[in-house]
């Protein structure tokens, strides 16, 4: 944790070195997240709400994701770009350090930039719960911090596993692109409103639909049942394959050039 | 036991192979021909603690390979290597700890911020205790001369003054081997004669065992008392350099400045070519000695002056791949 703390703040040192395109790459991070947010408010400028989804429950489902997202690709950079570190041979170093190889990965890159989506989601977060009346209770509590925990968790596991990729074809397939891009573009709503394919598919094969939805149908009161404020949890068992994957590819590995 | 026990390994890599072209490359990207080449083959060797082996092959030779499975980064497909009783791949973490990599052609300083930061994060990575870590800094900084340089952004560094931090980077935690893969790479001639003064030194003072890999024989001749020559994955040679030498250095070249005309047609002379104020030959001294050869030359000729060289390490370096056909 320690190196982790202090990789990243190397990372930040290396960013501010040039002031210019850090403000300028910041600035335009939050006109790009401000287009998706303004999706979501014409269409609710046309219609009042969506299958019985009004307004700040969707902004709600969609800071969740977002949250998850941008704090992944911030934080989990390293991750994300893993083909960069295998293709220029940089791998090859983490290996001769004492150190969880995961975790180097993690150290080897930090996006301060996208700091600036992730400073967003929380604020949409913050408009969404106090424009939503919630009758707060301990329970409901926990439930939005299951929430928030379990998207980071979705996120990261995502981000492995399409990091194994590499491993096996030393070039990132756009595998991530399928599992990720798409998917969390549907998951920014209810995943309710959708045909019920789409439900199954996001609930059991990659599970956005147990990070936001189904917690948000407890924590709105349009259920009570208690195993909906509880389902985040299972996404914690996402990251055993992910991780098993991982430590699979790395014995596999065989390294480039020399 | 050996300090580093090398048996049989042997490594093949799969290989995309395609022909030239735009159709080619389209064609590949739906169905690949592989093959599968032997990186190297059956090596074997062993090292003593604080030797420095210089390790040497043309390019493609399989060095880089053997030095990433002595390194713990690839898994041989076969053989076995034990290094002061570890097995490098099986206890990865355990094993790093003990050793020092330097990939000449690789950096491992981060580029936009003095080297220091480096190697303070360094010594979170190894766990250095912080007063044995600026107590070892401090020395190799100074060994390397370097005080200077080190709070200035790597990116802004000469190549040779990056070379110095890259190598203090890598003893910090005080390895027992050190594997240089092309150290000198690129230097000029005085960060080359500050790098390997260093290398010399850190082996005879901490008893640091060095496997060396370069093209640049003056690197071996300065360093290495023992090679090892590999081509095509096998191992060729291995032993002093002075047997080496004694055993291929027997040819001379001799530069006879003149304005007469000469030609000399003996038994012995190698070659012989006209160059802008004289001639150049190659004798060989085991049918020709040096002295013999001079007193042909006076009969005919008067000299200006006179230059004899040995033949230098690359040549025969040259004649070592020629004879083994790599």
């Amino acid at each position: 944790m320690k190196v982790y703390l202090k990789a990243i703040s190397l990372h930040f040192k290396s960013a501010i070195e040039y002031r210019a395109s850090f403000v300028t790459a910041f600035l335009s991070q939050i006109v790009v997240f401000f287009s998706y947010y303004f999706v979501i408010l014409s269409l609710f400028n046309k219609f009042d709400n969506i299958k019985g989804f009004t307004l700040y429950e969707v902004l709600l489902c969609f800071a969740v994701i977002h949250f998850g997202y941008s704090f992944c690709e911030v934080f989990a950079r390293g991750i994300d770009r893993f083909d960069k570190l295998i293709i220029n041979g940089d791998f090859d170093r983490l290996l001769l350090r004492p150190k969880n190889v995961l975790l180097q990965v993690l150290c080897s890159d930090f996006d301060p930039i996208k700091l600036a989506r992730f400073i967003q989601s929380l604020i949409v977060l913050v408009v969404a719960l106090l424009n939503l009346n919630i009758e707060w209770t301990i329970l409901k509590v926990l439930c939005l911090l299951f929430m928030l925990i379990s998207s980071i968790v979705i996120f990261f596991s995502i981000f492995v596993i399409s990091a194994c990729y590499c491993f096996i074809t030393i070039q990132g397939l756009e595998i991530r692109n399928l599992l990720m891009d798409g998917g969390k573009y549907m998951a920014q709503y209810p995943i309710g409103i959708f045909k019920k394919g789409f439900v199954i598919f996001f609930t059991v094969i990659i599970p956005y639909g147990l990070v936001n939805y189904y917690p948000l149908l407890y924590f709105t009161g349009k259920s009570n049942n208690i195993l909906y404020m509880l389902a985040p949890i299972f996404v914690f068992l996402y990251l055993i394959p992910s991780i098993w994957l991982f430590n699979k590819g790395m014995k596999k590995y065989s390294s480039t050039g020399s | 036991m050996s300090f580093i026990e090398v048996n049989n390994i042997c490594k093949t890599f799969k290989v995309a192979q395609r022909k030239s072209g735009f159709k080619e490359a389209i064609k590949s990207f739906f169905k690949r021909e592989y093959k599968y080449v032997k990186a190297i083959e059956n090596i074997s060797f062993s090292i003593e603690k604080g030797e420095i082996v210089g390790y040497i092959g043309p390019n493609g030779a399989g060095k880089s390979t053997t030095i990433k499975i002595l390194s713990g980064i690839l898994t041989p497909d076969s053989g076995t290597c034990k290094v002061n009783g570890i097995v490098p791949w099986k206890e990865r973490k355990k094993y790093v700890k003990s050793i020092g990599v330097v990939f000449g052609q690789r950096s491992q300083l981060w580029w936009d911020i003095p080297a220091m930061d480096t190697f303070d994060l360094l010594k979170d990575v190894y766990d250095i205790e912080e007063e044995k870590y600026q107590k070892i800094k401090n020395e190799l900084i100074k060994m390397l001369d370097i005080e200077d340089i080190v709070t200035i952004p790597v990116r802004q560094l000469s190549l040779g003054q990056r070379m110095r931090c890259e190598i203090v980077a890598s003893l910090l935690h005080e390895p027992k081997i050190l594997f240089l893969d092309e150290p000198t790479i690129g230097l000029d001639a005085v960060s080359k004669k500050i790098v390997r003064d260093f290398i010399k030194k850190i082996n005879k003072e901490k008893k640091v065992t060095i496997i060396l890999t370069t093209h640049d024989m003056a690197d071996i001749e300065a360093l290495a008392k023992r090679i090892v020559l590999i081509g095509k994955g096998k191992v060729l040679y291995d032993g002093s350099l002075l047997k080496l030498k004694n055993k291929y250095d027997t040819n001379k070249k001799i530069k006879i400045i003149t304005n007469d005309k000469l030609t000399i047609k003996k038994k012995g002379v190698l070659s012989s070519k006209k160059i802008a104020d004289g001639y150049e030959f190659v004798i060989d001294c085991k049918t020709l000695n040096v002295s013999d050869f001079l007193n042909i030359v006076t009969k005919n000729i008067s000299i200006k002056d006179i230059e004899i060289d040995n033949e230098s390490i690359d040549d025969i370096i040259v004649d070592l791949y020629k004879e083994y056909e790599i």
